[in-house]
């Protein structure tokens, strides 16, 4: 993401800058103090000064050292960067939304630079629309359009270059269907002109050049035949390789990348763009080659034949190709627009059908029918409408199509009865003729086609061309001891919305911890930081005195139990659930792991024992059940550190007493860290923390913390009262 | 919904920001939100789209704490203090409304806006693929595009029929 924008010159002169001061940040400020769009607005940052230019005039020039706390705050529709100057709060710029994450980095920038540190800050994320055609970047490193075309061959062939001989194949194949296609013509023009209109016409020459036309018409469906099914196998392996490596390199990005990504879209980049591969392999690459030979060919032959013929039948070409772009355009519109309609009865009918004990509830079935019906007849119009249209302009563009022909037969026949041009050789020209409008359509599909291809390509050649922090190889733990020290740590998960800020916790190895804190103050966050998923923006985090960063992900992750509210398990059997940590466990220790964690005597009662079948479609556990499963997984991985994230939170008070159990069993002698709504289970913690506004607010054991009477004391009196109310 | 008990005068703080002071009314008894001086306080809106200069929280802090008060409508106060928080409400939000459409393109996926609004001209892009122009009501839409501007259209039928057919596509 751009930090620094070029300013314009005009706006340029307006800085001058001292020996020494350097321009690390400059961004438009894009809305003025009236509220109104600007572009002539710019906030400039040196390593001494800040500059803010307001409708082409400098209207602010602060001193660095006089400011502090700079803060980029996220409002609706805009963004405000304020800073602390000589004690006093201003507004620095006032900005869109799509400059929102450059001016936290701005404001990280700014601070760095306040504490008299020298270090430039720099965006990993992507810019949304080029910077330099303004086209929407469909979320990749480059933009598709201005990168694409000259990196497009190159990218295509890097990833063609595994299937070379599968492609000079085919090529053959192509370019064999082009010769018969047209010599076809040509064998034609012989039989009329030199053997039907021959005085004496022999019949043995004449079957001759039938039996030719007729090896070839079925010499062409073989051929044909093969080509399909050869670029279709092609295309089926090419993208199942890329799918293959998509999904590896996948598993292999840190969650920050998927976490940049929208939801979807990833899951769209495997399935979607790489179907996208395989069809135009099919569809169109199949064809490029012959229909390009074919169309070059076509018209040397139809020159050769007769030049001002050939120049009169290309005549219509230009308003053929313009009037079906025109017509494809629209087409594409109009269905676009039905496929919206269709897509809001969908999602109507998604709606009142999830809902339908609300809407019946309420006795809202009319309304709903009305609306529906509304929906639904919407729909029927546009497609009413789309149809017509459909059957009224394809006609009228096939005739056009055909236009060239009618202008070859008038004038071409007009030379045949002038004796300026053989009968043989207009039925071969009119035979170019036809092959060239035929494949001018299929031509003025590529681009479309193309477009997307490029599109796709990019987006998985952006996952494949992606550089994992590659694993330290001295990075590997044998044993960890459990030391976890946070050093103003500092993470958020969009660059403009920190969730914790400057974390500093050390803790012991055997140490228990317990995380209090409101709901979405950044306990869980902290979790993730710990369990290496995402990785800290500011500070640092260190396990055993070495940076998580440098750690070897395998070795660490093996070290680590978790036990999190909402169980996943895989669709299998609880036996691999219990073995997913380790998979060549015996079956003893799976048991022994089963009865720590409490779930031996639950899973002797389900039918199938521990080869029983749950996960998505299987046997249906309740949340007890499940949690213990996670116990035993974690029991049997044996982890040096563990995490407990509202393990029991959504259990009744029989299955929680039994996981608490199971806990205690699991947590000794173990760093842990537990986080939990209900106080009352993190009794046993020898430290708790409270997270609130970002930070840890309060640290001590239980009884330090009650005596303090802050947030803590506060929590677990309304917790009390609450529970005696309940009682009462 | 105005709290009966407590006064609140607001003025602007150093810095030009929004500050209020709270006071229990002469005469009055029963809980009310703290009494004091706050630097910093904002206006947030209740409805935003429906009705947006009525139901305005009073919250303390830049990050919208506790809650001072709602003022249910703030033509009711004095002109100075109705232009502190109309000031207020500026710098919290920036949303757009379309008056004039210019010029939609679309391709490949993508629609390309040149429009006019009452903030100015402005060109945005909006993804076709998602769900990124929402109906409000049958004539009221919201566009998103794709940094997470959102812009509005208050009645499509005030919009010239050249301009319809151009957004024909969103609706």
């Amino acid at each position: 993401m751009i930090l620094n924008f070029e300013l314009p010159r005009e706006l340029r002169s307006l800085i001058t800058l001292d020996e020494g001061e350097e321009i690390y940040y400059s961004l438009p400020a894009d809305i003025d103090e009236h509220s109104m769009y600007t572009r002539d607005s710019f906030l400039v940052v040196s390593n001494r000064t800040i500059y803010s230019v307001m409708h082409g005039k400098l209207e602010k020039k602060l001193s660095v050292a006089d400011c502090d706390s700079a803060k980029a705050h996220a409002h609706v529709g805009q963004g405000l960067l304020t800073v602390n100057h000589k004690g006093t709060l201003i507004v620095l710029a006032r900005y869109t939304h799509g400059h929102m994450a450059r001016y936290a980095y701005i404001a990280r920038g700014i601070n760095i630079l306040a504490s008299g540190r020298s270090e430039h800050v720099e965006s990993n994320e992507y810019e949304a629309s080029c910077p330099k055609c303004g086209r929407a970047i469909p979320g990749t490193a480059r933009c598709p359009h201005c990168n694409g075309e000259n990196r497009f061959l190159g990218t295509l062939k890097r990833l063609a270059r595994p299937y070379i001989p599968q492609f000079l194949g085919i090529a053959v194949l192509m370019i064999l269907a082009s010769v018969t296609t047209l010599v076809n013509p040509v064998i034609q023009r012989y039989l009329v002109d030199d053997v039907l209109l021959d005085e004496s016409p022999s019949k043995s020459a004449a079957f001759l050049c039938l039996g030719g036309i007729f090896a070839m018409s079925v010499g062409i469906v073989f051929v044909n035949v093969a080509k399909s099914f050869y670029s279709t196998k092609l295309g089926a392996r090419i993208s199942n390789d890329m799918r293959k490596s998509l999904f590896e390199k996948l598993q292999a990005a840190p969650l920050s990348y998927i976490n940049d990504r929208r939801p979807g879209e990833l899951l769209n980049r495997v399935v979607q763009d790489t179907r996208v591969i395989r069809e135009f392999m099919e569809n169109s690459f199949c064809n490029l080659v012959t229909v390009a030979f074919i169309f070059v060919c076509d018209v040397i032959f139809m020159l050769s034949i007769n030049v001002k013929l050939a120049l009169m039948a290309f005549i219509p070409a230009p308003v053929v190709v313009v009037l079906i772009m025109l017509f494809r355009k629209n087409i594409h519109r109009r269905f676009h627009l039905q496929w919206h309609k269709n897509d809001d009865i969908s999602s109507n009918l998604q709606d009142v059908i999830s809902g339908m004990r609300v809407v019946k509830s309420y006795g809202n079935e009319k309304a709903e029918s009305e609306k529906f019906l509304k929906f639904s007849n919407e729909y029927c119009r546009v497609q009413i409408r789309n149809e017509c249209f459909w059957a009224i302009f394809n006609p009228m563009l096939n005739f056009l199509m055909g236009a060239g022909i009618f202008i070859v037969v008038y004038f071409g026949g007009s030379q045949v009865l002038a004796g300026e041009m053989t009968p043989g050789e207009l039925i071969q020209f009119m035979t170019y003729t036809q092959l060239l409008y035929q494949y001018l359509n299929w031509m003025t599909n590529l681009p479309r086609q193309l477009t997307s291809l490029i599109s796709s390509l990019e987006r998985i050649d952006d996952i494949l061309a992606f550089d994992r922090i590659p694993d330290h190889e001295n990075g590997v733990v044998s044993k960890i001891k459990g030391q976890i020290d946070f050093e103003k740590a500092t993470f958020g998960y969009r660059s403009y919305k920190p969730v914790l800020e400057g974390i500093d916790l050390h803790v012991r190895p055997g140490e228990k911890i317990g995380i209090v804190g409101p709901s979405g103050a950044g306990k869980s966050t902290m979790i993730n930081l710990l369990m290496g998923l995402y990785e800290a923006d500011d500070g640092l985090l260190l396990v055993d005195g070495k940076d998580i960063r440098t750690l070897d992900r395998k070795s660490f992750h093996s070290q680590l139990g978790v036990v999190l509210q909402e169980t996943f398990l895989f669709s299998g059997t609880i036996l691999e659930n219990i073995r997913f940590a380790r998979p060549d466990a015996t079956y003893e220790e799976v048991i022994a792991a089963a009865r720590t964690a409490n779930a031996h005597d639950f899973i002797c009662r389900t039918p199938g024992g521990y080869d029983t079948y749950v996960g998505e479609k299987g046997y249906n556990l309740s949340g007890g059940e499940r949690q213990r499963i996670a116990i035993a997984r974690a029991v049997l991985a044996d982890p040096s550190l563990l995490i407990l994230d509202e393990a029991t939170a959504s259990l009744d008070t029989e299955s929680e007493y039994l996981v608490q159990n199971a806990l205690s069993k699991l947590t000794k002698g173990k760093t842990t860290f537990a986080i939990a709504h209900r106080l009352s289970t993190l009794k046993d913690c020898d430290r708790l923390i409270v997270i609130d506004g970002h930070r840890i607010c309060e640290m001590g054991s239980h009884e330090e913390l009650i005596a303090a009477k802050g947030l803590y004391y506060e929590l677990l009196t309304a917790q009390l009262q609450m529970q005696r109310r309940r009682e009462a | 919904m105005e709290d009966k008990n407590t006064d609140i005068t607001f003025f602007e703080s150093e810095g030009g920001f929004l500050g209020a002071k709270t006071e229990k009314k002469a005469g009055t008894s029963g809980d009310g939100p703290a009494v004091g001086t706050y630097d910093r306080v904002r206006a947030v809106r209740l409805f935003p789209f429906t009705d947006p200069m009525k139901y305005i929280s009073i919250r303390v802090g830049s990050e919208t704490g506790e809650e001072l008060m709602v003022i249910g409508d703030i033509a009711e106060l004095p002109a100075d203090q109705q232009a502190l928080i109309r000031r207020d409400l500026e710098l919290n939000y920036f949303m757009p409304v379309i008056n004039k459409i210019i010029s939609i393109k679309d391709e490949y996926g993508y629609a390309y806006f040149h429009v006019l609004t009452d903030k100015g001209e402005v060109k945005f892009t909006i993804n076709m693929g998602g769900n990124n122009v929402t109906k409000l009501s049958e004539t009221r839409l919201l566009i998103t595009d794709i940094n997470e501007n959102r812009f509005e259209i208050r009645d499509v039928r005030e919009l010239t029929p050249s301009e319809q057919r151009k957004l024909d596509l969103f609706l």
